[in-house]
């Protein structure tokens, strides 16, 4: 699903340069569930903006999906970001003048879906995370897990087959958090590679695997069993095979 | 994706309302001012007698005798003696018509039973000929112009506007009627329609922004009814006031002439006819000086008289100039709007926005209030005009003057547009270039 060689990212401010990251080299599989973990400042942040093609990077390579992302133009990027990455930020990143339904409904619009596929596809992720009678709410209307649960379903919506998630519980109580790992495990059971970075070690030991990043390299690398999940719910793409 | 983007923009317009309406109101107020200045230009230059103006030639001779020019410029004089008229009017067969015409006045009297009672009142005159009506593209209402034959006799036939029409026969068909004119009577044979042509194209010296006159009358008539000219005259000698003591013979300039002419090459041919005319005149005595005649189209005429005035052509254009002022001053608005939703726009990229969605997505709104300006100026500058009418409507005209017609109404919307566009393209752009990665981590 996701290959980096080699990945090099160099922030310069002034005379001043900054290697964000340094000969990053990372696989991810399809249906892979990968935590990143480490301090701040260590470059995970950078390292998901690289992978979600939001920044670029000087050195290396790195093949999303099979497609060497390198030589894309903008519009090449954003067509990849729309279709095939779904992005999951701490502070939920919704849009703050639409309501539910039009925020899930921001990433159909860019791709061109015909009103009635649209309507579809957003019913059907709100559904998923149970904010079907919120679809009318402002996201100032709703509680942080709330809204987190609109931008999973923003995602879902989509049906990318990566999802960057970082430090998607890092706004939220116990109890929250626990839901949204929850829903994101049963999205990455139905088949969606999953990326998160986060500080929280027991979220980080749920995943398949479980990296470690400092001062922008890769430090560690473990592989471990998968964590039993406590339900399933479909995915939109199972739905609809 | 546009009814996408102008949902949003309406959005954005509701959510910031007080720094859209000082957008709306900057462009509001450079469309109102712009589109103020060129509807006033655009009615006064705009082509009196489209389709038509460029065959409409006027008819200059120089038959100044004075040893100095007519002018400074060097110009003939603009109108033609008795004398030269009767010789060139329908001496050649070139112009498919020609005319002679001069303003006057005569007293009407009612004489129409219910007329009876009425006081005898004063109406403006045009002493003209047959083809004067086909030329100008009179609109008749009943009847029509008398012929060729009528201005030979000359037979005792006239034409009136339709004002004078609803005032003597309460609008009906006079056709057929009598109006009495100082102490003559004379058969109505046309009623014009209400013609009221911005520019009176047919008669460009003195106001040429007054209404075409109440009556026409063939033009010999002033001879016997001893009419003097109310327009203009001049002459390079010194001659009796009284035009008719020495009429055939006199060297007054006071008649004008236009012919129509249908190719280039009659253009050449008759300014030819012109000039050998010119030089039999040499023959006589007459004609002193080198040959200077001219036939000069509508348009040319316009612009050579300055009919409409330079400063109505300046101010549209410092007008123009005005608005795109106006619009560059909004970029800083347009600019600290966008860049404030940055975060917003990160979203977006990460969703899957290109850099040409997000560039649309914030012209359009940049057009949309540039939209909801243009409409606040175009009815702000309907205010305007309407002062603009008040202080200073020309003389003889009732209805309002300066009026926007429905080009102006796009045009205004057009002005509103580009300010929209001067001002948004940057802000536009910078906002859709913004490195997303950068802004999603502080929203």
């Amino acid at each position: 699903m996701l290959e980096m060689h080699n990945v090099t990212k160099i922030y310069r401010t002034g005379l001043v340069e900054t290697r964000a990251l340094r000969d990053f080299t990372l696989t991810v599989d399809s249906g892979e569930f990968v935590t990143i973990t480490g301090p701040s400042g260590s470059g995970k942040t950078t390292f998901l903006n690289v992978a979600g093609l939001l920044d670029g990077f000087e050195q290396g390579t790195y093949k999303l999906d099979g497609v060497d992302v390198s030589r894309l133009t903008d519009r090449q990027m954003s067509r990849i970001r729309n279709e095939k990455i779904g992005f999951i930020f701490q502070s939920f990143n919704l849009i703050p003048d639409l309501d539910v339904a039009d925020n899930v409904d921001v990433p159909l619009r860019y791709r061109g879906l015909s009103a009635k596929d649209r309507k579809e596809r957003i019913e059907r992720a709100l559904g998923l995370v149970g904010l079907t009678s919120r679809a009318r709410h402002l996201p100032s209307q709703l509680s942080g897990g709330q809204q987190q649960r609109v931008a999973i379903a923003r995602v879902l919506a989509g049906d990318p087959k990566l999802i960057l998630a970082d430090e998607p519980t890092g706004n939220l109580d116990s109890g929250m958090a626990r839901e949204i790992m929850e829903l994101l495990e049963q999205i990455n059971e139905a088949g969606t590679s999953i990326i998160m970075v986060t500080h929280n070690p027991e979220h980080a030991a749920r995943a398949h695997r479980q990296l470690h990043i400092a001062d922008g390299r890769m430090v560690d690398m473990e592989r471990i069993a998968p964590m039993p999940l406590n339900r399933v719910i479909a995915h939109p793409s199972a739905a609809r095979a | 994706m546009l009814l996408y983007n102008l949902r949003l923009a309406w959005k954005s317009v509701l959510r910031h309302p007080a720094l859209s309406g000082l957008i709306v109101a900057g462009i509001a107020l450079g469309v109102a001012v712009s589109t103020s200045f060129v509807t006033i230009w655009h009615v006064l230059a705009a082509d009196p007698v489209p389709g038509k103006s460029g065959r409409l030639f006027f008819v200059r001779v120089d038959a100044w005798g004075a040893p100095e020019p007519y002018d400074e410029a060097g110009n003939p004089p603009p109108q033609l003696t008795y004398q030269d008229m009767r010789r060139l009017l329908g001496a050649s067969d070139i112009p498919v018509r020609q005319t002679a015409s001069f303003p006057s006045i005569a007293y009407v009297r009612p004489q129409e039973r219910g007329q009876a009672g009425r006081r005898p009142f004063q109406a403006t005159l045009r002493m003209t000929t047959a083809d004067f009506f086909p030329m100008f593209e009179a609109p008749f209402r009943y009847g029509s112009g008398w012929d060729r034959t009528a201005d030979a006799k000359p037979e005792a036939v006239a034409v009136i506007g339709s004002d004078l029409n609803d005032r003597l026969f309460g609008g009906k068909d006079s056709v057929g009627s009598t109006l009495r004119l100082n102490d003559r009577d004379f058969k109505i044979v046309g009623v014009l329609e209400d013609w009221r042509p911005k520019v009176r194209y047919y008669d460009l010296l003195g106001n040429a922004y007054q209404e075409p006159e109440e009556i026409f009358l063939p033009l010999e008539h002033f001879r016997a009814m001893g009419l003097e000219p109310t327009g203009s005259r001049n002459s390079w000698r010194v001659e009796p006031w009284g035009l008719m003591e020495t009429l055939d013979s006199s060297e007054m300039i006071w008649l004008q002439m236009w012919v129509e002419l249908e190719s280039a090459s009659d253009v050449r041919a008759y300014h030819a006819f012109l000039d050998d005319y010119a030089r039999d005149q040499k023959k006589l005595g007459r004609f002193p000086k080198p040959l200077n005649n001219r036939l000069s189209a509508v348009g040319e005429l316009m612009e050579e008289w300055q009919v409409v005035p330079r400063q109505a052509k300046a101010l549209a254009a410092i007008s123009a100039l005005f608005l795109v002022i106006a619009a560059l001053n909004l970029i800083g608005l347009f600019l600290g709007k966008f860049l404030a939703r940055s975060s917003v726009v990160g979203v977006r990229r990460a969703l899957g926005a290109s850099r040409g969605a997000i560039f649309a997505q914030h012209l359009v709104e940049c057009e949309v209030v540039a939209l909801i300006g243009g409409v606040l100026g175009l009815l702000v500058s309907m205010g305007v005009l309407a002062l603009v009418n008040r202080m200073y409507q020309p003389a003889g005209v009732e209805e309002a003057f300066f009026q926007l017609d429905a080009s102006m109404m796009l045009a205004a919307l057009g002005f509103a547009l580009l300010a929209g566009g001067i001002a948004g393209v940057y802000p536009s752009w910078r906002i859709c270039a913004i490195a997303p990665a950068h802004h999603l981590k502080n929203q």
